[in-house]
């Protein structure tokens, strides 16, 4: 019998979660920008340019953009790595990376784009000089394997940086849960009309692994001085980790 | 983190304005070098650019520490008070290191043009060196002030000169004294 994970609230079987995830992502990737902007008010940009100065990049390097989507992170990588650098823009939603590709070739701009499952990265080991996944391994069904692959492609000394929804500050926890479960889904009725959806992305923030939960799965997943920073009162948090 | 972080890009944001710094460093590749500033430490490797990226570091190649006095001279004579630190460690890593920031010169004129424009970015450099060339001599100023008020008017302190002087009439008067008693002995002895 197949194992099960959760999709939200629900229990799915393992095999089946890619697929519902992508749906999601098919159905929300048109208005993805215009709905990320609407849910954080705009926050969103502050908490990725937040993520790309945590980089450390140079010219020259190679990075490597997990479940990229739209391209957010790629776009401001690239400023930082100029010329002589390289950014991987990659994705498992086809929706999602088209719409990414498209904007970067708007912008003139031709980064590498690969359509790829995020838990088996076609890239050699000791290759990237910084692998980044925001908002993206809460949707992966197996979260330590992602974590290893990342860790497998990253060089020695090479650094992971994690953007996900977190556990929010406690005082602020029904207010939180207000605006996730009512005004979420209202919102993605009325902009995107894809209520689901968007009850989908309250309920996966709920059930992914809080900040200490994810500090640890990194260092088990081979990570050495992990760190984590809280943005906006720990609706998102930054992970930060070294491959050693 | 964010400490860190920012310590790295302003670190190496210097190095990149400075012409020849991160060659100069590019021959330690892969050494580590860590900045151990006593609430907290920044341990980074020099890596095949010369550049400095936080790393994960056992036992450093280099430590630098920052001395009360570095602390206290920094904003007045910048990078002359480097040398203040506590260095240990590699001793060819820390010729270089010391050889770097001694050549660590922020244009600060170059960052402000893309924000406000070429002229307001003069300008405004401009302005910022003479505030902070205005505030040295004010610095210095007092302190001569203090120290002239200490010695000539309150007289609480002594000059070096007076010092050896009163060094001086210490010793002459301690020979006089011994000069005395031998007399007095002599003439003790004579008498009896």
């Amino acid at each position: 019998m197949d194992k099960t994970t959760h999709f939200g609230y629900q229990q799915v079987a393992e095999s089946e979660k890619a697929a519902k995830v992508a749906e999601v992502f098919h159905s929300v990737a048109a208005r993805y920008d215009l709905m990320n902007d609407l849910m954080s008010a705009g926050l969103h940009r502050l908490w990725k340019r937040f993520t790309v100065a945590q980089a450390g990049l140079r010219p020259g390097m190679k990075v490597l953009d997990v479940a990229g989507g739209t391209a957010d992170l790629t776009r401001l990588f690239l400023k930082e790595v100029g010329e002589t650098g390289q950014v991987f823009l990659t994705d498992i939603n086809f929706s999602m990376l088209r719409e990414g590709r498209d904007r970067m070739l708007n912008e003139g701009r031709t980064p590498p784009t690969v359509q790829c499952d995020g838990e088996r990265l076609p890239f050699p080991s000791d290759y990237f000089d910084c692998v980044s996944v925001a908002f993206g391994l809460r949707n992966m069904t197996h979260k330590d394997q992602a974590l290893a692959e990342m860790n497998r492609v990253l060089k020695p000394g090479g650094r992971l940086l994690v953007l996900e929804f977190s556990k929010v500050w406690k005082p602020l926890e029904p207010a939180y849960d207000v605006y996730s479960f009512k005004l979420l889904p209202l919102m993605g009725k009325l902009v995107a009309q894809d209520a689901g959806s968007y009850q989908y992305l309250a309920e996966s923030i709920r059930m992914h692994p809080g900040q200490d939960e994810l500090k640890t799965m990194m260092e088990t997943a081979g990570f050495a001085k992990v760190s984590y920073h809280n943005l906006t009162a720990g609706v998102v948090a930054l992970h930060k980790g070294f491959k050693v | 983190m964010i400490a860190a972080a920012l310590f790295e890009r302003s670190l190496n944001h210097l190095l990149r304005q400075s012409p020849g710094a991160s060659e100069v460093l590019r021959r330690h590749y892969g050494r580590s070098v860590r900045f151990d500033l006593a609430v907290t430490q920044f341990d980074f490797r020099i890596a095949d650019d010369g550049y400095f990226s936080e790393a994960v570091v056992d036992v450093p190649d280099a430590v630098i520490r920052p001395t009360a006095s570095l602390l206290a001279r920094l904003p007045f004579f910048g990078r002359e008070a480097l040398r203040d630190a506590d260095y240990s460690g590699d001793s060819a890593v820390l010729h270089s290191l010391d050889q770097v920031f001694r050549s660590l010169e922020w244009d600060a004129e170059a960052d402000l043009a893309p924000l406000v424009g070429d002229i307001a970015a003069h300008r405004l450099a401009a302005a910022g060196h003479d505030a902070l060339h205005t505030l040295q001599h004010s610095a210095r100023a007092l302190g001569q002030n203090a120290s002239e008020y200490l010695l000539e008017e309150a007289e609480l302190m002594a000059r070096k000169v007076d010092v050896a002087r009163f060094n001086r009439a210490v010793d002459t008067l301690a020979d006089d004294v011994a000069r005395l008693e031998a007399r007095l002995a002599q003439l003790e002895k004579a008498r009896q």
